[in-house]
Formats: structure tokens, C-alpha cells, sequence
């Protein structure tokens, strides 16, 4: 079939290699939805959380302006509770890496290539079973008189009940599960790109297993598996949903907190001011992890540099 | 004779764990969907009671209907919207791509909670003091609250995937005077279908499970499903949630089954399917 019919023949003697449009013009329609529903609502809610809630009936107030609400969103109270999603998003991701890595180094290197597809699919299906759902599936699971408790007994590991469900334990189990595939899958993908010639390479100059896999699959997979950390990370520390079925009286994470200030208490100043705590605090340690990342790892690089430079 | 090594045995193992980890829950869901008890956690008897009683429940039935609405409706938006920005992107980046790039991960990154306790107030100024009554309907607010962390989620992958593939090809039809329209349909958009196939999959997926937002914007009348089971663990889980799950789960199973035959057939190989869903 000719690309082109008689009519845009004549209408464009000559290749139309350049357009008038503007280059971004494929990107407005995005641009303009994004700013109306994401960039001006969440400039409002900064903008709220310099006011103030004017009385019981009142959600925010913007006459008086100051930084009242950051300091309220940092008394005791609220800040253990940000201390708690810290420690909780930090050890719910490092149990992550833990789990994935090995697992994504197997799929990526030693399940039959026939069945990776499936495999691969396999673990993409608890993202198919609702989000709550999966977690009640866990309810069930982790309860005192439950399958696990139950089953752990019979075989003599246990003399009493489980005592897991509304723990800390049971929260981070939960949230284990809810995003692991989100680091899982692009795991898989940086292990699948660095190549096999470039193993067999560090094989054959000597290289042992596991050195190979520190010294050239780790680094080749770092933006996949840094892909995967945030990918986790964030979302881990906003969720509240997780904690709210599993984690019963203890599961206090920072998002409960700005839901309640906006459902319950309808003080909207002081849950912005603590929505955008929630922000900085991830970004904060992000921008920290990838500083101390950088440093620990900075004596090895350079050593490696070095025997780089020699060699060629 | 191959020798297998005691590292490759315990990799093996482990993926063996960690799919019995992936399972269990869901596995445990199947089987309590066939529970007779009045309680879903408390096991009572087996029986297929709880998939009668779906039929019972309006209420159930129109959650489900409401969340599938919203998630074909937000991904066609997050799928249009994303594959424009993708495409312009990866072949038109100019001094504004990275000011853009840096919105979309500004969109990825935000909690979703933050997006939730922005959006709310926003809909009622929207929809009562600017009187765009539009943002009063509850779908209308489902599907602007999903549509965009997806919209980002789409982006990255479609401009992924067309960075990969060489621009010779569309600079071809050109010198073959295809007019720019038509260049994108007949050359640009069959490159990047299976990016877009699986960005819209991804899109639907993640709208059905939303949760946090829904629960803000929703508008009582069209609640969604996950908004619906939120506030059943609230008030009492009964089996027929666990039942209304099962079914969805098959539902998904093969969707996701043509979905994967779809892309086969286009010539990508179950790993690059992943990659493209993986955004790699």
C-alpha cells in the first residue's frame, strides 16, 4: 500500500521535514492535565499548610501566615509517628532488596528460558488479586487461631498462639508482600541486560562467582535496582492502608495521620503542613541514601578506575 | 553432564520460597471464597453461598461495575495522554524535556496520600466555587484521580521503548513524503504498540486497585471496589468479598492471557514484554 495517496502528493511538493508545530507539542495535552490535577492542587495544599484552622467549623484559614503548623506537625506526638514510617519504610525496603535480589538473580540467569515469560507473570499475579483483598488474605493468615499459628503448633514449633497479627511484624510482613513485585520486576530486567559474554569475560580473567557478581552484574544492574528501591520505597512510605488491617492500634503510619486530619480532626492546615513533612522526609533520605551509597562505595571505585587506566 | 552447584540449588529454592510467599495469601482468599460462615475470616463450612449472594448485593455489584468504568475510562486518558508526551519525548526532546521529565517524576514520587489530600480540596473548588459542576460526578473524580500517576507510568514507557528503536525509519517515510499525521499513524504508533498495549494494562490494573485517592474524592453513590472492601474491614468482612475477588482474579487471568497472546503475536518475546511493562 503507497504511504501516501495523490491529494498529499500535491499538497507537500517537497518532504515535509520540518514542522511548524512546536517540538513539545505532543506533550501539551499531558502537560496541561498534569498542572491542572496535580502541579495547582498540590500548590494549594502547600499553600494551605502555612495557614491556620480559624475554629471548630472552619478546615483552613490563609490570613495569618506562618510556619505554626510545621512545628505542630513536629511535636512528640506526631513525630514518633514519623519516626515509626521511617524506620518501618527503611526496614520494609531493605527486606525487599534482601528477598529480590537473589530471586531476580534466578530468574534472570537460571530459570529455564522457556518459562521465564510465565514465571515472570507468576509474580506479577498478586498485583492482579485486589490490594486490600491480598492484605485481609494475610489477616487470615498471621491470626493467633490461623493457618500459620495452627499449623505450627501441630508440628511442635509453637506451644502457644502466634502472637504476630497487629504488630509491628505483621505491618512489615504486609507491606513486604504489597511491593515486592514493584522491585522484583525491574530487578529482573538490569540482571537480564548485562550481558553473558561480559561474565563469561570476568570468568575467564579469573574471576570467581561471586566476584563476578560484585565486581560486574551488581554494577551493571545498579539503575534497575535503584529503579526498584524507589519504586518500593515511596509508595511503602505513604501507604496506610497495610498498617490499618494489619497493624491494628500499633500500625501508626504518617499517612493515616494527614487522612485523619483531613477525614476526622478537619484541620486541613495542619494535615498539608504534615503531607508535605511526609514529602521532604522521603526525599530527604533518598538524597541521603544516594550520598552514603556514593561514599561507602567510592574506595572500590576508585581502585577499580585505577586498574581500568593501567590495563589499556 | 552439567554439575549443579550448591549456589544454583539454594537460588532455587529461594525462588521456590519466595513464590509460595507471592501465593499464600492469594491462595488463601480462593479457598475462603467458598466459606458458608457468616464471617470471612472464621472458617465455618465449605459451599458456594457466597458467589449466590453476590447477585443479592447491588451494592457489591455496583462497586465492581463503578471501579471497571473508571479503570477502562482513566487508562484510555492515562494511555492517550502518555503515549503523546512519550512520543515527544524520545524524537522531539528540545530545551523543555527535561523540565517535563522532571514533572513526571515529581508525579511518580508523590504519595499517594498527598495526591488524595490535594485532589479533594481542589474537585470542591473545581466543582462548587468555579461551578464546573463536571468535578461534582463521582466518575469524573475517579478517573482524574487515577489517570494521573498512570499518565507518567505510560510516558516512561513508551519513550523507553521508541528511544530504542532507530529514527531511520520514521526519517524514511518522510523522504517518502508521508505527511507528519500520517507518518505517526502508519509508522511511529505500530512501533510503539506494544509499549502502549502494556502501559494501558498497567494503567487499569492500578486504577482497579486504588485505594487512597478513591477514598478521598469518591462521591457517595459511586464508590469503587477497594473503597467498598475498605469499609467492610471496617464493619465486618463477609465471604461474598472474598468470592467477588476470585471471580476478578480469573477475569484479570485472561485479559492478562490475551493481552500476552496479543503481543506475541506482534513478535515480542515474554521477556521483552516484560521489559516494556518493566519500563526498561
Amino acid at each position: 500500500m503507497p504511504l501516501h495517496s495523490r491529494s498529499h502528493q500535491k499538497k507537500y511538493a517537497r518532504p515535509p521535514r520540518r514542522v511548524k508545530l512546536p517540538s513539545f507539542f505532543l506533550a501539551i495535552p499531558a502537560w496541561a492535565w498534569l498542572f491542572a490535577f496535580f502541579v495547582a492542587p498540590v500548590a494549594l495544599v502547600v499553600w494551605f499548610s502555612f495557614g491556620y484552622k480559624p475554629g471548630i467549623f472552619g478546615t483552613h484559614a490563609n490570613d495569618v501566615l506562618s510556619l505554626d503548623r510545621y512545628a505542630e506537625a513536629l511535636s512528640p506526638t506526631f513525630f514518633a509517628t514519623f519516626q515509626n514510617t521511617l524506620w518501618v519504610g527503611v526496614a520494609g525496603t531493605l527486606i525487599c532488596l534482601a528477598i529480590s535480589i537473589p530471586f531476580a538473580y534466578w530468574l534472570a540467569f537460571k530459570a529455564p528460558v522457556s518459562r521465564r515469560g510465565v514465571l515472570l507473570a507468576m509474580v506479577m499475579i498478586p498485583f492482579w488479586t485486589n490490594f486490600l483483598v491480598r492484605t485481609i488474605g494475610w489477616q487470615i493468615i498471621l491470626a493467633p487461631n490461623g493457618l500459620l499459628s495452627n499449623g505450627l503448633q501441630s508440628i511442635g514449633l509453637l506451644d502457644s498462639p502466634l502472637e504476630i497479627l497487629f504488630t509491628r511484624t505483621a505491618v512489615l510482613i504486609g507491606l513486604v508482600y504489597n511491593y515486592i513485585p514493584l522491585m522484583i520486576l525491574p530487578m529482573f530486567v538490569a540482571f537480564d541486560r548485562v550481558s553473558l559474554p561480559m561474565r563469561e569475560a570476568s570468568k575467564d580473567l579469573g574471576a570467581g562467582r561471586w566476584s563476578t557478581f560484585i565486581n560486574v552484574t551488581l554494577p551493571l544492574a545498579k539503575p534497575g535496582i535503584i529503579v526498584g528501591i524507589l519504586l518500593v520505597y515511596i509508595p511503602l512510605m505513604g501507604d496506610y492502608i497495610t498498617a490499618t488491617v494489619l497493624g491494628g492500634a500499633k500500625g501508626n503510619m504518617a499517612g493515616q495521620m494527614v487522612a485523619n486530619q483531613f477525614q476526622t480532626a478537619q484541620n486541613w492546615a495542619l494535615g498539608s503542613a504534615m503531607a508535605v513533612v511526609l514529602v521532604l522526609t522521603i526525599l530527604t533520605t533518598v538524597v541521603i541514601a544516594a550520598l552514603v551509597s556514593w561514599l561507602a562505595t567510592w574506595p572500590v571505585r576508585a581502585r577499580q578506575r585505577l586498574v581500568l587506566g593501567g590495563t589499556s | 553432564m552439567i554439575r549443579t552447584s550448591f549456589t544454583d540449588i539454594s537460588l532455587k529454592v529461594w525462588a521456590v520460597i519466595v513464590f509460595g510467599f507471592l501465593f499464600a495469601p492469594i491462595a488463601i482468599i480462593i479457598f475462603y471464597s467458598f466459606n458458608e460462615g457468616r464471617l470471612l475470616v472464621s472458617w465455618n463450612e465449605f459451599g458456594l453461598g457466597s458467589f449466590a449472594t453476590i447477585v443479592t448485593k447491588p451494592a457489591i455489584t455496583n462497586a465492581v461495575l463503578v471501579s471497571i468504568q473508571t479503570g477502562i475510562i482513566a487508562s484510555l486518558i492515562a494511555t492517550l495522554l502518555g503515549t503523546m508526551a512519550g512520543v515527544a519525548l524520545a524524537r522531539r526532546a528540545g530545551k523543555w524535556a527535561p523540565w517535563f521529565l522532571g514533572l513526571l517524576i515529581l508525579v511518580t514520587v508523590t504519595p499517594e496520600i498527598v495526591d488524595a489530600v490535594s485532589l479533594l480540596p481542589w474537585m470542591v473548588f473545581l466543582g462548587q466555587d468555579v461551578g464546573l459542576s463536571v468535578f461534582n460526578d463521582g466518575i469524573v473524580r475517579l478517573v482524574v484521580g487515577h489517570s494521573l500517576f498512570s499518565t507518567a507510568v505510560v510516558a516512561y514507557i513508551v519513550r523507553s521503548r521508541l528511544i530504542g528503536i532507530d529514527e531511520k525509519l520514521e526519517e524514511a517515510a518522510a523522504d517518502l513524503y508521508a505527511p507528519p499525521f500520517r507518518r505517526f499513524t502508519q509508522i511511529t504508533l505500530p512501533l510503539v504498540m506494544p509499549a502502549v498495549l502494556a502501559g494501558g494494562l498497567l494503567s487499569f490494573t492500578l486504577s482497579l486497585d486504588n485505594t487512597i485517592v478513591s477514598a478521598f474524592v469518591q462521591v457517595s453513590g459511586t464508590t469503587p471496589w477497594p473503597v467498598y472492601v475498605l469499609s467492610a474491614v471496617r464493619s465486618g468482612l463477609r465471604p461474598e468479598i472474598a468470592a467477588v475477588s476470585t471471580i476478578m482474579l480469573l477475569l484479570t487471568l485472561g485479559a492478562l492471557a490475551l493481552v500476552a497472546f496479543v503481543l506475541r503475536r506482534a513478535g515480542d518475546s515474554a521477556t521483552d514484554i516484560a521489559k516494556t511493562v518493566g519500563g526498561g
